[in-house]
């Protein structure tokens, strides 16, 4: 069996791994630190440009070979698996969470709170937006005062934002550009942003940032080392102590050839699928509910957040197509008056060319040919479509669940997850009233302009998903402490949306980056825990 | 609509494509010069006559040439949400050469070159091809469903199309300034 020994072994090679891994190579220089992650590195930047042509042309994954055929999840919302993890096709959205999401229980009666105050976690992300070099404007909110300027000024709006910012402020709710993790100039060892305008999918200037390339800047100067194609199969408890001993892992490649990694901490860093399914793989008699799990917990309350979206049609005019992949955000919804039933939620506009693209029927059925098309595609070009969309603050019951599915297993026999997302009673009671108000909310914002709504849909998703190894000062009811540091095992954390006791309502990634960071502290050794 | 889902959904009409009922040995990988022939023939009809005789030829080309750049069990874009493997089917090339012969069979049943035909007659062949391979709408790309369908896909989905349906040079998913996108976009 190969043995490597390390300091610091994180496993898992997404967004949180990445910035962990650079966060405490600067605080303790010289530490050893091993990334192990399941799937390949895709480090070709050079062909990025040509995987997006090819996507756009036919259709193509613009990452190949990001994901194992073998190693998916029953209710997974991505099935990437590579170095880089979901954050090599995010939309680059940097949204903080308010202080309201960590204080649900003493301000509501809600959920549970966060066992971090607010001011502090603020910090946190102020570095997390300097890593990510965040473009933004500082929310219109008092509430949301920042302690640091954003990195980088907001995104220009598009002329078509502009368009659809004074339309949707006729509504009194006061709107401002999307913070996003994207580049207006060079910075980090990637290009300006030239508007490609596929975030969401592959970004050939390297503007919208992604992990693969800190990875590849730590791993130059051998800062760390990163073992790609390695499966963690189990975590292994030390014989005599209640601390993990080593990982055992599989080279994609090489499966009759185990791995083992020996380190003095184990970081867990595989998202909120993996993690706790690592964990509930790695049992032994003295832990036969898996690590970490003396609490029952390992694999609960998994969350994230419902949707609601619209269409709009206006008359104020836009050109579809000029940035596409940016939008409006308006934070009047994050805070809820206590007396008042509780409802919480972004409300998000973008350009949109729902109803205005071509088509080749008439809608009597007639068969549009040429100068035909193209004329009755312009006749549809006079106003404009608007997309709507709410994520909403929805709270998981203890039955929100990833299992191990024993009906379906890897290559090497280890059963897979499956995840069965569950809302805890006051989400279930007040769902009519929270989409009324939602409904509400675009009804006002389409007004202007003499607007109205012409679909309205509800995800059937939770997006930005997180949770399942949840973080507290209780051991009982709790996973791991705020910190990451799993209150079995002193030397075994978790970090990221892992711990995120309640998924809030706006994009995820820069919390689960600003969590991981303030771990950072701790791994290293550099504060207080 | 999101980009995400128009590619899950793309994919999800590529693996509706019954690419498995073409698949017969040594399948030619090329539109035959007859093929090709016809296919500028239609594209005549099915692309706006207003871009012009030269214009047209050269839509038809490239399309020629997204024929030849097909590749097949390639990985679509597994989505996000509900995500699903799906790989690309069998070349549709041999599909398109059928469906572009029994196009051009109709056109000579009436005794006439494809140009010759009056525009309803036209339309009436190619609505009744169109019906018949299950086409109902246009596809956010071509998807080898049917070569006139993704011929039109191929054009009116470009940037260069919305750009002549809006009248305005917005160049859509063209590499270009940020600051150029704060402008009203000038006309065409």
């Amino acid at each position: 069996m190969a043995t490597h020994e390390t300091d610091v072994c994180i496993i898992g090679g997404g967004i949180t791994s990445a910035m962990l891994a650079e966060r405490l190579a600067e605080l303790r220089p010289g530490i050893r630190i091993i990334v192990v992650e399941a799937g390949r590195s895709i480090f070709d930047t050079r062909n990025r440009g040509r995987y997006r042509e090819r996507a756009m042309l036919y259709g193509e994954h613009p990452w190949p070979g990001d994901y194992i055929e073998d190693q998916q999840a029953d209710g997974i919302i991505s099935m990437t698996m590579a170095v880089g993890g979901l954050a090599l096709h995010w939309g680059g959205a940097c949204n903080r969470f308010s202080e309201e999401d960590l204080r649900l229980k003493s301000m509501y009666g809600l959920a549970s709170d966060w066992p971090i105050e607010w001011r502090e976690l603020e910090r946190y992300y102020c570095e997390a937006e300097r890593r990510l070099n965040v473009s933004g404007e500082p929310s219109l909110h008092p509430e949301d005062r920042r302690s640091e300027p954003y990195p980088q000024g907001p995104i220009p709006l598009s002329y078509n934002l502009q368009i659809l910012k004074a339309w949707a402020e006729q509504s009194g709710l006061k709107f401002s550009p999307l913070p996003m993790a994207r580049n207006l100039t060079p910075f980090g060892g990637r290009d300006g942003c030239c508007v490609y305008d596929t975030c969401g999918e592959v970004c050939p200037s390297g503007a919208r940032y992604s992990p693969d390339f800190t990875f590849r800047q730590l791993m130059a100067p051998k800062k760390i080392e990163l073992h790609d194609q390695t499966l963690v199969r189990r975590l292994v408890l030390d014989d005599r102590r209640p601390t993990i001993a080593a990982a055992r892992a599989v080279h994609q490649d090489r499966p009759n050839e185990p791995i083992e990694y020996r380190a003095k901490t184990f970081v867990v860093a595989s998202g909120y699928c993996w993690s706790s399914h690592l964990l509930l793989l790695s049992t032994s008699p003295r832990f036969p509910n898996g690590l970490a799990n003396s609490s029952g917990l390992v694999g609960r309350y998994m969350n994230g957040h419902r949707f609601m979206q619209a269409t709009a049609n206006i008359d104020d005019q836009t050109f579809p197509g000029q940035n596409m992949t940016h939008s409006l955000i308006s934070r009047e919804f994050f805070r809820c008056p206590t007396d008042k039933p509780f409802v919480r939620h972004d409300t998000r506009v973008w350009e949109s060319s729902a109803g205005r693209e071509p088509r080749l029927r008439t809608p009597d059925g007639k068969l549009l040919l040429g100068d035909e098309l193209l004329n009755d595609w312009r006749s549809r070009t006079k106003g404009s479509s608007v997309r709507l969309r709410a994520y909403i603050d929805v709270h998981p019951s203890a039955d929100s669940r990833l299992t191990l599915d024993a009906s379906k297993k890897n290559r090497h026999g280890d059963p897979m997850p499956k995840i069965e997302h569950r809302f805890d009673e006051a989400t279930l009671a007040r769902k009519a009233a929270t989409e009324a108000h939602i409904a509400g909310v675009f009804e006002r914002l389409a007004k202007a302009s003499n607007g109205r709504i012409v679909a309205t849909s509800q995800g059937d998703y939770l997006d930005h998903p997180a949770g399942g190894c949840r973080m507290g000062t209780d051991p009982a009811t709790s996973v791991c402490d705020s910190y990451g540091r799993t209150h079995d095992h002193q030397n075994l954390f978790v970090v990221g949306a892992p711990t995120m006791p309640t998924g809030g309502c706006t994009n995820g990634t820069l919390t689960f980056v600003a969590l991981t960071l303030r771990s950072a502290q701790a791994i290293a050794g550099a504060s207080p825990v | 609509m999101k980009r995400r889902t128009l590619l899950q959904r793309a994919a999800a009409i590529v693996a509706m494509v019954p690419f498995d009922r073409i698949r017969v040995f040594a399948q030619p990988r090329e539109l035959t010069p007859e093929a090709i022939a016809t296919l500028h023939a239609i594209a005549a009809t099915v692309l706006p006559a207003s871009l012009g005789a030269a214009k047209i030829r050269d839509v038809a080309d490239k399309f020629v040439g997204w024929t030849r750049g097909y590749r097949e069990g390639v990985a679509l874009s597994h989505g996000y949400g509900h995500p699903r493997l799906v790989k690309s089917g069998a070349s549709p090339v041999p599909l398109f050469i059928r469906q572009l012969a029994a196009l051009d069979a109709q056109v000579r049943t009436r005794g006439a070159q494809w140009q010759a035909l009056d525009l309803e007659a036209r339309r009436a062949i190619v609505d009744a091809a169109l019906v018949d391979a299950g086409v109902r709408a246009l596809p956010p790309r071509p998807t080898g469903q049917h070569v006139v369908a993704d011929l039109m896909a191929f054009y009116f989905r470009s940037s260069e199309a919305n750009d002549l349906a809006y009248r305005a040079l917005i160049n859509r998913e063209v590499c270009r300034p940020i600051a150029i996108t704060t402008r009203k976009p000038a006309p065409l």
